[in-house]
């Protein structure tokens, strides 16, 4: 090799070197593409939903299609009439975007084609969800480990395996377990627990192990799935003091909140506690009169109405509202027939009008015997008839179908304030 | 041209709201609805202009015509353009009316289908209203109050933000119509003028905006001592406003009252003026009362003429008004205040046994509180506080597993009471029963006496629980109805399975343990105490008393 070879090699060397270097490093320090799903801060503190990059408002319900004479243990993913189709259409024609599932259980595939049916069919995302053991008999013992590592895996197979499905929009871990912590419901314990004799020390130690160990899972969740943000559901705002040092890591919070008419100062509140994004994921209204012992559409259409406006005062970009709100999923899109009496087959093909707790904030009927005015068997905003149509229950939507339908085509919010 | 356009206007706005409703064919109606509609137009005095108005819209309310009327309202043109944003308002006003029309009567048609217009409107008219209103134009601050109203009653996100503005504007304009008297020699008019700040008030209070109405309060007594009422005309107001049952108004006039009269009256007259007003406020079975005020009363009493001030009725009012405000610790004071200084009085046994109670079952001394049923146990003839007394005694020893000794108070309780069966004569037997059965005391009542006296009950503070009788001073055999109200963590959609372990002085009733209330009668006099410990799925929850004085 001559010199001038040599040195035309390394004149070669020369130029290509930095080249690669340079693109080495522009591809080490290029940003990873944005999550599919992620909550962006906006300038004035407000949360927005960014959905592939566009701002999105969940506008859902919560879907658990049990056919009449049917109880929760009903595999509906394995229907071979497939009731989401039917479901799909018209939640498509009433604008519903997202569909909420309590837990999912069975036949991962079965689940899997749910899911793409309604997202390719009518772009309809999905929220999963887990009830992080809540229904374990005796109790959830959140301060035992085995018990946790339990439900910990249980959870991240679940993230797993869906995580790569397109129609995903997000998790939420648990429901209304926050009450558990302070001993009225599932009321669960540990010995150092029983060592201290003040109650309220305990539901504080109780709150420091429950959302300390969600907090647990929604780092686990998001070492496998960046995609996707992390929920942690909670009854009402109770306990998210204790949130908010323990569960720093949830993205947002998905609250079940019955509170009538509105949810008064929720958004604030939620600000003030813990500061982070809002899905409120169950809220509605029963549509029977138990007073007049009578269907009543219009009660339900109304309350369902005025709820929605208040969500819409609360999304980002609404000066006076508190900015923190992503949308909600109405509870619950069909009626469930075997809820009030559960462990009786035969009350499962009626469709019972018995009302089992009392919610002031429901007035219309407030007065029923006992103050007992809401009826579990008819939150649906579509009714089911006995009568059959491709297979399943017919579908008949109620008039907060299509009063909800309306408000989300015109949102109007009456939110001008008179300056002078 | 501004008048020949009136007279064009009016016939047609008649017109037009006949061909919406054929209500209107009825000839009287439709000629006060002209008359009116005139006067609305035509008057120079805005005054009576809107006297006019005001008329019309009974007169279409009546008949629930919210839109009939609107549309009149939007097509009257007055000469005198300071009636417009009294139109304004009444738009607002009658849309605000028939949207609450709409829910009660569940006109759900219209209210789905022109709900939002109407919402609109109620927004836009007062926003017009506000436009054209200067600070001291009450107009104003009614145009601000229907606003808040409209938005709480929505219980939407902008209440608070419209609670602010009614309030930054009654406070503009109290000052402005406070200058205005300041410079003008027209008090009585000023007086007048007040009158929308208390009606803010009255508003307010009745959404449970107790502080924004009372700061308002204050600001409408305040304009009445500056006016030159007499120190017993304002103490006529504040009976006035007490008769009505507006007691946070009565208060705040005498408040000024007192401050007045406590620069003028003699101590003897002062303190007397004042018992007069504790007593009122003090509690009774019947009639207003606010047992805090009437104990702020009694405060100021002792702030001016020290323990001694207090005769013996006035000891034990304000002891008894605090009991039945449930401030235990406080009323046992008292009462021993009582016993100390009128060892005779009528009251002695009634509040030696109550102190000997509140020892016991509130303050947890059961050794305190035998000292005083001891006071009374030996007491001649069939005194109810005696038995009582030995009724307790008797349960403390037997609760303690003294069951000997236990039994020789149940055995002279029987005996003092020459077997007349009475409540505690009942009761006694049926511990003594128990003694000679060798079985363990009434579940119910072992568990308040436990939950009561035991180290280990001691976070239970009675707060969790509320108990309360529709009469604390009920005759023999007249109905008493007890009821408890819980104050437990929320549950959310789950219901919490409660019991409620009654026990003690019940009565002639026996509550079952998903009963939270009961009805029940006495057969004799005395103090009785009504126990309830609530059971949650996680154990006991919380315990409770209350007394009741059957006469």
């Amino acid at each position: 090799m001559s010199p001038l070879s040599l040195r035309g090699h390394f004149s070669l060397v020369w130029r290509t070197v930095p080249i690669l270097l340079l693109a080495i490093c522009f591809l080490a320090a290029a940003p990873r593409g944005r999550p599919k799903v992620f909550i962006k801060k906006l300038k004035n503190n407000h949360y927005q939903l960014i959905v592939e990059h566009k701002p999105y408002i969940i506008k859902g319900v919560c879907y658990n299609p049990i056919p009449i004479s049917q109880n929760y243990e009903y595999d509906w993913w394995s229907d071979p009439n497939k009731p989401w189709i039917v479901d799909g259409k018209l939640m498509k024609d009433m604008g519903i975007n997202t569909i909420r599932l309590y837990q999912v259980d069975g036949d991962s595939d079965a689940v899997k084609r749910v899911i793409r049916d309604l997202y390719k069919n009518y772009g309809i995302r999905t929220i999963l969800g887990s009830w992080l053991g809540f229904w374990e008999y005796p109790c959830p013992f959140y301060g035992d480990k085995k018990f946790q590592n339990k439900v910990k895996k249980e959870v991240l197979e679940m993230v797993s395996l869906y995580k790569d499905e397109p129609g995903v929009l997000m998790w939420v871990l648990g429901n209304e377990n926050n009450y558990s912590c302070l001993g009225t419901v599932n009321p669960w314990s540990s010995d150092e627990i029983d060592k201290e004799p003040d109650p309220q020390k305990q539901k504080a130690m109780r709150a420091k192990i429950y959302y300390s160990f969600v907090n647990d899972l929604t780092r686990e969740i998001h070492k496998i799935d960046s995609d996707h943000p992390v929920a942690l559901g909670n009854g009402e705002l109770v306990g998210l003091e204790f949130a908010n040092k323990y569960a720093r890591d949830v993205d947002l919070v998905a609250c079940i909140i019955y509170r009538g008419k509105t949810f008064g100062n929720l958004f604030r509140s939620l600000k003030l506690t813990f500061d982070k994004p809002i899905l409120v994921s169950e809220f509605g209204a029963d549509c029977y009169d138990a007073y007049l012992k009578k269907e009543d559409q219009n009660m339900q259409a109304f309350f369902l109405e005025s709820q929605w406006r208040q969500i819409y005062e609360n999304l980002a970009g609404n000066k006076d509202g508190a900015g923190n709100c992503l949308g909600g999923t109405i509870f619950e899109w069909t009626d469930e027939w075997w809820k009030h009496d559960q462990s009786n087959p035969d009350s499962w093909s009626v469709h019972d009008t018995t009302s089992n707790w009392s919610n002031g904030s429901y007035y219309f009927d407030i007065k029923a015997e006992g103050n007992k005015n809401m009826n579990e068997e008819w939150f649906g905003i579509v009714a089911l008839s006995q009568d059959l149509e491709q297979g399943i229950n017919k579908r008949v939507p109620r008039k907060a179908y299509y009063v909800v339908r309306e408000f989300w085509k015109k949102p109007i919010l009456n939110n001008k304030r008179n300056k002078k | 041209m501004n008048r020949f356009r009136i007279w064009l206007i009016w016939p047609l706005a008649i017109a037009g709201n006949l061909a919406i409703g054929n209500w209107l064919f009825s000839s009287a109606y439709a000629k006060d609805t002209e008359e009116l509609g005139k006067c609305i137009c035509e008057n120079k005095v805005k005054a009576e202009a809107d006297n006019c108005l005001d008329k019309l819209k009974q007169s279409y309310w009546q008949d629930n015509k919210y839109s009939e009327f609107v549309d009149l309202l939007r097509n009257l043109h007055p000469e005198n353009k300071s009636i417009v944003p009294s139109l304004s308002y009444y738009i607002a006003l009658s849309r605000y009316q028939q949207f609450k029309y709409l829910e009660e009567t569940k006109g759900w048609d219209e209210y789905f289908a022109k709900g939002n217009d109407y919402r609109n409107d109620i927004v836009k008219e007062t926003g017009k209203s506000l436009e054209a209103t200067a600070l001291d134009d009450p107009l104003r601050i009614y145009s601000r109050l229907l606003i808040y109203q409209f938005h709480k009653d929505q219980q939407d996100t902008f209440t608070e933000g419209a609670l602010s503005d009614l309030m930054s504007s009654t406070l503009e304009y109290a000052k402005a119509i406070g200058q205005k008297a300041m410079v003008g020699p027209q008090i009585a008019q000023a007086n007048k003028d007040t009158e929308p700040i208390k009606e803010v008030a009255d508003k307010l209070l009745s959404y449970d905006e107790k502080a924004k109405a009372k700061e308002l309060y204050k600001i409408y007594a305040k304009g009445l001592v500056n006016s030159d009422i007499k120190d017993g005309a304002l103490k006529d107001k504040a009976a006035g406003f007490y008769k009505d049952g507006n007691l946070e108004l009565a208060q705040d006039i005498y408040d000024v009252y007192i401050e007045r009269i406590s620069k003028v009256l003699p101590k003897d007259k002062l303190i007397s003026e004042l018992a007069g007003i504790a007593s009122a406020f003090s509690y009774q079975d019947s009639g207003f009362k606010d047992m805090f005020y009437a104990e702020k009363i009694f405060q100021k009493i002792e702030e001016i003429g020290g323990l001694e001030a207090f005769n013996e009725e006035l000891i034990y009012l304000r002891g008894f008004n605090l009991e039945k405000n449930k401030e235990y610790r406080q009323a046992k004071d008292i009462y021993l205040l009582l016993i100390q200084k009128y060892p005779e009085s009528k009251h002695i046994d009634e509040v030696t046994y109550k102190t000997g109670l509140i020892f016991t079952y509130i303050l947890r001394d059961a050794k305190a509180g035998r000292e005083y049923f001891d006071k009374l146990a030996d007491k001649e003839g069939d005194n109810p506080y005696a038995l009582s007394s030995l009724y307790q005694m008797g349960l403390l020893k037997q609760w303690e597993a003294d069951f000997a000794t236990a039994k020789g108070y149940y055995n002279k309780l029987i005996e003092k009471s020459e077997r007349k069966v009475t409540d505690t004569f009942q009761m006694a037997q049926d511990r003594l029963k128990e003694i000679a059965e060798g079985t363990s005391m009434e579940h119910n009542l072992k568990t308040f006496m436990d939950t009561s006296l035991k180290e280990e009950f001691v976070n239970l503070d009675m707060s969790k629980v509320d108990l309360k009788s529709n009469i604390y001073q009920p005759k023999v055999d007249q109905a008493v109805d007890i009821s408890s109200s819980t104050n437990l963590s929320s549950s959310g959609c789950f219901n919490v399975e409660l019991q409620y372990l009654w026990s003690c002085d019940l009565g002639d009733a026996k509550p079952g343990v998903n009963q939270p209330e009961f009805k029940t009668t006495y057969k004799n006099q005395g103090t009785k105490i009504i126990g309830l410990v609530l059971i949650s799925p996680s154990g006991i929850t919380e315990r409770s008393l209350d007394l009741i004085d059957a006469r």
